[in-house]
């Protein structure tokens, strides 16, 4: 199949970037969109032009470096779908597909579709994290968890930090990660300890990364590789306001 | 800072304030729903419901306070997320489109900042011609009032105020649409099974408003009443 392609070509930072012109017209539909854009790659090696630079590592949608934005939907067309799971067979033979990167400016483009996601790291340091003893390992069963709290903690853990809900939101705002996080240990009594100072300094550092403030449009459940639903967001809101109110 | 300046600085803090005056907004238009069907009841019936209002003297005052200052807030607020959004995202996408699916994007949600700006401005026009009107007086039983009916009558039967109030209250009701729903997200008040339902009952109560709005400039113009 033949697949037209309008891809994000940016030197660095400080330099203007655009879209540019490709045409493969030897795509397999079996072939991953990562797969293509290695095949493209390798033809550009091949006439000694500058490969087309994008972050990637597992390809099975678990470790979240893929990061695309394909006709203007992050992670593409399909719902509950990484990029790096989506395949050519969704594309029509002569589909136009117009290739950009995450745009946020807690994002800061790095080159050509890389962007830099260390800001995600960053809310992580100041709260995501629980204390737990060293020394021997712990028996798994020690804390009991009830189901109910155990499901919803596995839903939420289920991010894999790809910030495509950052990507997605019309006003580039991170509270679907961080609601995730938040929500997740809030369900196990082992996020305790830290409770209430983690919701409101992860909170804090969401704010000073630059993320945009949560206009509700849930367009971030919507192309969320994981399906994290923006119940997390509502959580974390409840979870600020009563560390708030706890908090000294 | 003190606790309550660290929240209402915060992401979180600014959208539950934006979701407690907006709830504080809707309640009291639907107030105003309520006492504008009185006009329904008769002349009597709205300008001695107008008249006992007026009665409660201070504690009308406060109440009107209230209102304006969660009415400036909110705008404030909305306004100020709106234009945290432009520096949050720099260089735009060539190309953005909605997922669909979860997604609350929609001509409702997408327009929160014009439909906002527009009844701001409305209320102002609005608090001219009614609030601050030079009433006629009438009397019931030796009581002097105000003749709100004569007013809302004189209004209303002008084509063009009647058209400019009409739009406005659709987008009203627009705004309601993902305002509502909107206002439950922030507060929290959320879940996975209530969501889908929250979000009907919003559409409903914004229907509802909207037309309730919407009856009397038109029953009054078109002399059905
Ligand atoms: S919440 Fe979903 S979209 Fe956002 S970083 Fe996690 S997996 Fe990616
Ligand atoms: S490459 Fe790991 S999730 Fe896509």
């Amino acid at each position: 199949m033949t697949i037209h392609l309008k891809i994000w070509r940016q030197k660095d930072k400080n330099s203007p970037g655009k879209l540019v012109d490709y045409t493969v017209d030897d795509a397999n539909p079996d072939m991953s969109f990562l797969e293509l854009l290695d095949w493209l790659n390798e033809r550009l090696m091949n006439e000694g032009r500058e490969p087309v630079e994008f972050d990637h590592d597992c390809r099975e949608g678990i470790c979240g470096s893929c990061n695309l934005v394909l006709n203007g939907m992050a992670h593409g067309p399909m719902q509950g779908t990484a990029v790096c799971q989506l395949h050519m067979r969704k594309y029509k033979d002569g589909d136009t597909i117009v290739v950009e990167p995450w745009r946020a400016k807690a994002f800061p483009m790095i080159k050509d579709l890389v962007v830099d996601r260390s800001a995600f790291d960053r809310i992580m340091a100041a709260g995501g994290y629980i204390s737990v003893n060293t020394g021997a390992p712990a028996d798994a069963n020690a804390i009991p968890v009830d189901k109910y709290n155990a499901d919803q903690a596995f839903d939420y853990a289920a991010c894999i930090g790809c910030g495509a809900c950052v990507a997605a939101c019309p006003n580039s705002s991170a509270s679907l990660f961080t609601g995730a996080k938040i929500s997740q240990l809030a369900h196990l009594p082992q996020g305790d300890p830290e409770r209430n100072r983690r919701v409101v300094n992860m909170v804090d550092q969401m704010a000073e990364e630059g993320f945009g403030d949560c206009s509700n449009y849930a367009e971030c459940e919507a192309v969320c590789p994981a399906e994290i639903s923006i119940t997390s967001i509502a959580k974390m809101r409840r979870e600020y306001f009563n560390a708030l109110s706890e908090i000294e | 800072m003190s606790k309550a300046a660290t929240f209402l600085n915060s992401q979180v803090g600014r959208k539950i304030a934006t979701g407690v005056t907006g709830f504080g907004l809707v309640l009291f238009i639907i107030v105003h729903l309520l006492g504008n069907l009185a006009y329904f009841a008769g002349a009597e019936a709205i300008n001695t419901y107008s008249h006992t209002l007026h009665q409660l003297g201070p504690l009308l005052w406060i109440v009107r306070l209230g209102l304006l200052a969660f009415f400036l807030y909110h705008a404030w607020l909305g306004v100020s997320i709106w234009l945290e959004r432009r520096r949050a995202r720099p260089e735009k996408y060539e190309v953005y489109a909605s997922r669909g699916g979860a997604s609350r994007q929609s001509w409702s949600s997408s327009s929160m900042v014009l439909t906002g700006i527009l009844l701001f401005l409305f209320v102002i026009t609005h608090l001219n011609t009614f609030a601050f009107h030079d009433f006629a007086t009438i009397t019931y039983g030796g009581v002097e009032m105000h003749d709100v009916h004569a007013r809302l009558t004189e209004v209303f039967l002008q084509p063009l105020y009647t058209v400019y109030y009409v739009v406005i209250m659709v987008l009203l009701g627009m705004h309601l649409r993902h305002g509502v729903w909107s206002a439950f997200q922030s507060l929290g008040w959320m879940s996975r099974k209530t969501n889908p339902i929250i979000y009907s009952i919003a559409f409903v109560l914004a229907l509802i408003i909207a037309i309730g709005f919407i009856g009397l400039p038109l029953s009054i113009y078109f002399q059905l009443v």
